[in-house]
């Protein structure tokens, strides 16, 4: 079974009520920011901030229009972050959750460059960097719960389900909108499918949904793309075999000084 | 609100004036979102900016701020002059056939009866407003409202003045916006279709608030927007319990349950008191209500011989304790001591500057909050010199609110129970230990010191212990009432008596708790799918327990619903089927109660007209705000001439309308990422990484005008004050076109200060201390300002 979330668009209110939810589940710091042009803060996600509202205001034909697209991991069906791994920490769960084993992250960011939503973010400050990410509240899915995101939405806005439920649903809510909606669902196709899907009731490039990406499955040509820089790849894998190592040595302390601490 | 939020369901049209939903009561556009899907119900938004509520309107039309009686005077007028509003509802259930005193007049912005003060200030003599009356007492009414002298035809030529064209001119909008809005609002004047008016401070902080509120219920009135499901006048709270606080008195000439506060020289005696019960109305019971509420104070102190104690309630002088008062008194020197309790006024206040000054003058004063506030370190902000100043300050760490138990009462006046969750940290305590334990000390050193009138204090009726701390469920039991010899709670305000044989501390709140086991509060029962929503079995409200106030009128004469669809109640031929508790005597006949669909009013119906309720008019009528960019073209009182108006001193500082140095409007809100005067926001790392800065929002067009790019700071001045904060460069602002010449609006929110992890100017440095006439709520929505730049940009901290 495959779990998904479908945002609607048209019901967000800005309110960032997800932000906070999922900073508090996970426990992630609140960052350093400052004002910026428009309410989105901070203004790009990180390790810290797996997800965010990104605010676009704009004037079109004479009219404001204001809008809210909760950005963040879109757990693809077939993800790229995964297929590229070369640590094998990315794995798509058979929930659907796409999770990072942090044992095994070598920080090698390859991620980060394969992933067509530019979603997994590198823990910069950190010694020994890992690669972060919006893990569909694997956790809570896992004992039945609702994602952190979904659970607070006020204005339901974040639907939480099976991913076919909810793909009826998107498709039910623009047939029986008489026009509230764009006819598209976001992540039906994009990327070759995604678990996390968006209906809009306003053009999507009003949004900041990334408009622009294939709908091919993506793995197969992020390798196509990766084969063509050998010397890159080869030399970030050298580098990268050298982090899994010193990673696998240091997981294996951890487990060691955990379990002499329960005995 | 007349409402509640689950009610808002029931709605075809929303109208959002002076009020921010999605922004500042987000869970509302769940069921506004409710409507639209199952209904196809339309959002209308009117608002000087264009906020997140405006992001999902379907229909957003920018208003000047402060001009909203124009605006609303101008729906009236267009409904009564097109015939959109509710005859047969506007004919039986309102106030709309009676006839007024035959010298009523309004002339060149004042109405009859005003006495004009050597300063320009009016008082009105209210004579000439009251209804004519027959030799036997009655109001002479004419049904067909076609009376000249009759109140529908005295709205209908006061309002006729309120054209489109001066709407639009007035108020900045367009003609065509203006009849788009009214068209569609007005599209609820019929029987089968329900409109929803919400409204917060967007209307209240005004010199004319109260009358703003009283034309959004005209409004309804004359549509059939009041008491059915759907409807309603409906007040989004600022705070999440704030609904409560009010109930218990929180304004200074309120005793519980909005009995009024007895003055020291008017009503010396109980009888005196007494002699001011209105005659009719289910407010004829209030004497019930008043020797309950002093039984519940004093206790077996309170008898009979000594008029229950009535000596010993506190009394008003002749002088006004709201706000602006308090602190324009201790600017004078007259205040020894204060209680900031869960208050910022250091950042929350108008005119800030000089209210945190003031706090100066006091020898103590003790904060209780979360966190050291900007008013607990005032005398370290902005321009403060510490040396100076010798008040000394008592800082009470108090409980968060999952750290207590206790009731909330939300803006739907339901009141829920709430368990603590955990315990507070470090030294802090709840509310009610801190009340507690300082009544202990004060009973003590009264005891063993004396003073002038310790018995007040000695025999207060105080039994609340439980273990070594108060009990919350024992203060709940009291406030519900009880009969006083074995201690039995009520159900219901109705079993109230004024012979001392019931307690109660808020007669509204009689029912709510109940007894200790099974406490109303508590219930936590939902309805079937496919009912109205009212969830009878969710909490309590107040009153009685009734979620739509006033709800005889969602049904006609006979007692059948206007809608059949939304059957809150219907008239079987022997009794009524409901979904809601009776706002009337449903045993009665329909035909008996449809008499006194408002059994709350002296008269028994709504009152489109008010002959002595309010200070500054039976009607309302447009006046600009106190500061104005232009002249009031509607008469030729340029400001609400009730508004009282220092005029001296250093609260008195104004600027008069087209003041070349002070073209712009200025106006102050709130985001969702804050919460008030930022207390408690303003420390959490992840709100503050949100909404780090205090910022200005300005126009594309005001930007280009001076020159200024987004982020780059700029000064805001006002004749009180300047701040210097980065712009916000949005097209959510936009200039308002007002009487043929643009005026560009600048808005900024006002969470921000001095103290706390997220630091930046306080908006209100820039406030006006000035306020409504009828409540002395400060203006803080509608003044003017200059803005340049400052040099520089990015974020002004500290």
């Amino acid at each position: 079974m495959t779990y998904g979330m479908l945002i609607d668009l048209s019901k967000c209110m800005g309110c960032r009520g997800c932000q906070v939810a999922c900073k508090q589940w996970n426990d992630l710091p609140g960052e350093e920011t400052s004002l910026g042009t428009d309410f989105t803060n901070p203004q790009k996600r990180s390790a810290y901030t797996w997800t965010t509202i990104d605010f676009l205001t704009a004037e079109v034909n004479g009219r404001t229009v204001a809008t809210f697209t909760k950005s963040g991991c879109m757990h693809c069906l077939e993800p790229a972050c995964e297929s590229v791994c070369i640590a094998g920490a990315i794995k798509r769960q058979e929930n659907g959750a796409v999770t990072i084993d942090h044992d095994k992250c070598i920080g090698c960011r390859y991620c980060q460059l394969g992933c067509p939503f530019g979603v997994p973010k590198y823990e910069y400050d950190k010694p020994v960097p890992r690669m972060q990410k919006c893990t569909l509240c694997y956790d809570r899915i896992s004992e039945g719960l609702e994602p952190a995101c979904a659970a607070t939405c006020p204005s339901g806005a974040i639907l939480f389900g099976e991913r076919e439920e909810l793909l009826a649903l998107a498709k039910q809510r623009i047939a029986e909108g008489n026009g509230r909606y764009v006819d598209h669902v976001y992540g039906e196709h994009e990327a070759g499918g995604t678990a996390v899907m968006y209906i809009s009731s306003v053009p999507l490039d009003l949004t900041t949904l990334n408009t622009g990406v294939t709908t091919e499955s993506v793995p197969g040509f992020t390798w196509k793309a990766m084969r063509q820089l050998p010397a890159l790849v080869g030399g970030a894998a050298v580098l990268s075999l050298g982090l899994m190592a010193y990673s696998n040595r240091r997981a294996r302390l951890e487990a060691e000084q955990k379990g002499g601490g329960e005995a | 609100m007349t409402n509640h939020w689950n009610d808002y369901q029931n709605t075809d049209v929303f109208m959002v004036l002076g009020t921010n939903p999605a922004e500042n009561h987000p869970i509302s556009m769940r069921w506004i979102d409710k409507a639209r899907e199952t209904r196809g119900a339309k959002l209308i938004v009117v608002d000087p900016k264009f906020n997140r509520t405006a992001a999902k309107a379907d229909l957003y039309v920018q208003i000047r701020p402060g001009t909203d009686i124009a605006f609303l005077g101008g729906l009236m007028n267009y409904a009564m002059t097109h015939g959109r509003y509710f005859h047969e509802y506007v004919a039986k259930y309102t106030n709309a056939s009676y006839l007024i005193h035959p010298d009523f007049k309004f002339e060149d912005g004042l109405f009859s009866g005003a006495q004009v003060g050597e300063d320009g200030q009016v008082k009105y003599d209210t004579t000439t407003w009251q209804y004519q009356r027959d030799e036997e007492g009655n109001v002479r009414k004419d049904p067909t409202l076609t009376h000249p002298q009759c109140v529908f035809q005295l709205m209908k030529k006061h309002y006729a003045r309120y054209t489109p064209e001066m709407v639009a001119e007035t108020c900045g909008m367009s003609v065509e916006e203006f009849i788009e809005v009214a068209e569609l609002f007005t599209s609820t004047g019929r029987p089968d279709k329900a409109g929803n008016i919400m409204y917060a401070m967007g209307i209240t902080q005004s010199s004319h608030g109260s009358q703003n509120v009283r034309a959004v219920a005209m409004l309804q009135l004359l549509l059939g927007n009041i008491g059915i499901p759907g409807g309603g006048v409906n007040a989004h709270r600022g705070e999440s319990n704030v609904q409560g606080s009010t109930d218990m008195a929180m304004l200074w000439n309120n005793l519980p349950g909005y009995l009024p506060m007895p003055s020291a020289a008017a009503h010396p005696t109980l009888e005196a008191y007494q002699a001011t019960t209105p005659k009719s109305g289910y407010w004829s019971n209030r004497r019930k209500f008043m020797v309950s509420l002093l039984k519940a104070w004093w206790g077996e102190n309170a008898t009979a011989e000594n008029d229950f104690a009535y000596d010993y309630l506190p009394k008003l002088d002749h002088r006004d304790h709201s706000h602006m008062s308090i602190f324009e008194a201790m600017g004078r020197g007259e205040l020894k001591g204060l209680f900031a309790w869960g208050q910022n006024f250091a950042v929350g206040g108008p005119n800030v500057t000089r209210e945190r000054s003031a706090l100066a003058n006091l020898d103590w004063l003790v904060v209780v909050d979360l966190f050291e506030t900007e008013t607990a370190a005032f005398w370290k902000g902005p321009g403060m010199n510490p040396e100076e100043i010798q008040t000394e300050v008592f800082l009470l760490p108090a409980a968060a609110s999952y750290e207590k138990c206790g009731t909330v009462t939300n803006s739907g006046r339901w009141i829920q129970w709430r368990d603590k969750a955990v315990e507070p940290m470090g030294d802090a305590h709840d509310d009610l230990w801190i009340a507690d334990r300082l009544y202990k000390k004060l009973r003590e050193l009264y005891a063993t010191e004396g003073g002038a009138f310790p018995d007040p204090i000695l025999k207060l009726h105080w039994d609340y212990d439980d273990g070594d701390h108060p009990s919350a469920e024992k203060v709940a039991f009291e406030i519900n009432g009880y009969t006083w010899d074995d201690r039995v709670g009520l159900t219901t305000f109705g079993n109230l008596q004024d012979d001392g044989s019931t307690a109660c501390g808020c007669w509204i709140y009689s029912g709510y708790f109940d007894n200790f086991e099974t406490p109303k509060c508590r219930s936590r029962v939902k309805d079937e799918p496919g009912t109205l929503g009212t969830h009878l079995g969710w909490a309590w409200a107040w009153p009685v327990n009734r979620r739509i106030l006033y709800n005889r009128c969602s049904v006609d004469e006979h007692g059948q619903p206007w809608d059949p669809e939304r059957p809150l109640f219907r008239w079987d031929g022997e009794k009524f089927i409901a979904q809601d508790v009776p706002d009337f005597v449903a045993t009665n006949p329909p035909e008996v109660s449809a008499q006194n669909p408002f059994i709350m009013m002296q008269e028994g119906v709504g009152a489109l007209w008010s002959p002595s309720g309010m200070k500054d008019g039976p009607i309302p009528e447009h006046y600009e705000p106190v500061e104005s960019p232009v002249t009031n073209r509607l008469n030729k009182r340029q400001f609400n001439p009730v508004t009282i108006i220092s005029g001296k001193g250093e609260f008195g500082q104004l600027t008069r309308a087209e003041d070349p140095n002070f073209p712009y409007i200025c106006t102050t809100y709130r985001v969702t990422e804050h919460w008030q005067s930022g207390a408690m926001t303003r420390s959490l790392p992840w709100l503050g990484e949100m909404m780090p800065d205090m910022f200005v929002e300005i126009s594309p067009s005001l930007a280009a005008k001076l020159g200024v790019q987004p982020g780059d700071r700029v000064e805001v001045t006002t004749v009180r004050g300047s701040l210097v904060a980065p712009a916000m460069v949005t097209p959510r602002m936009r200039p308002v076109r007002v009487h043929g010449r643009e005026v560009e609006i600048v808005g900024m929110p006002w969470h921000w200060g001095f103290m706390g992890q997220f630091t930046g100017a306080s908006a209100n440095v820039l406030t006006p201390h000035v306020g409504d006439a009828n409540t002395q709520i400060p203006e803080y929505k509608a003044f003017l300002c200059n803005v340049k730049k400052a040099g520089g940009s990015g974020p002004v901290r500290g």
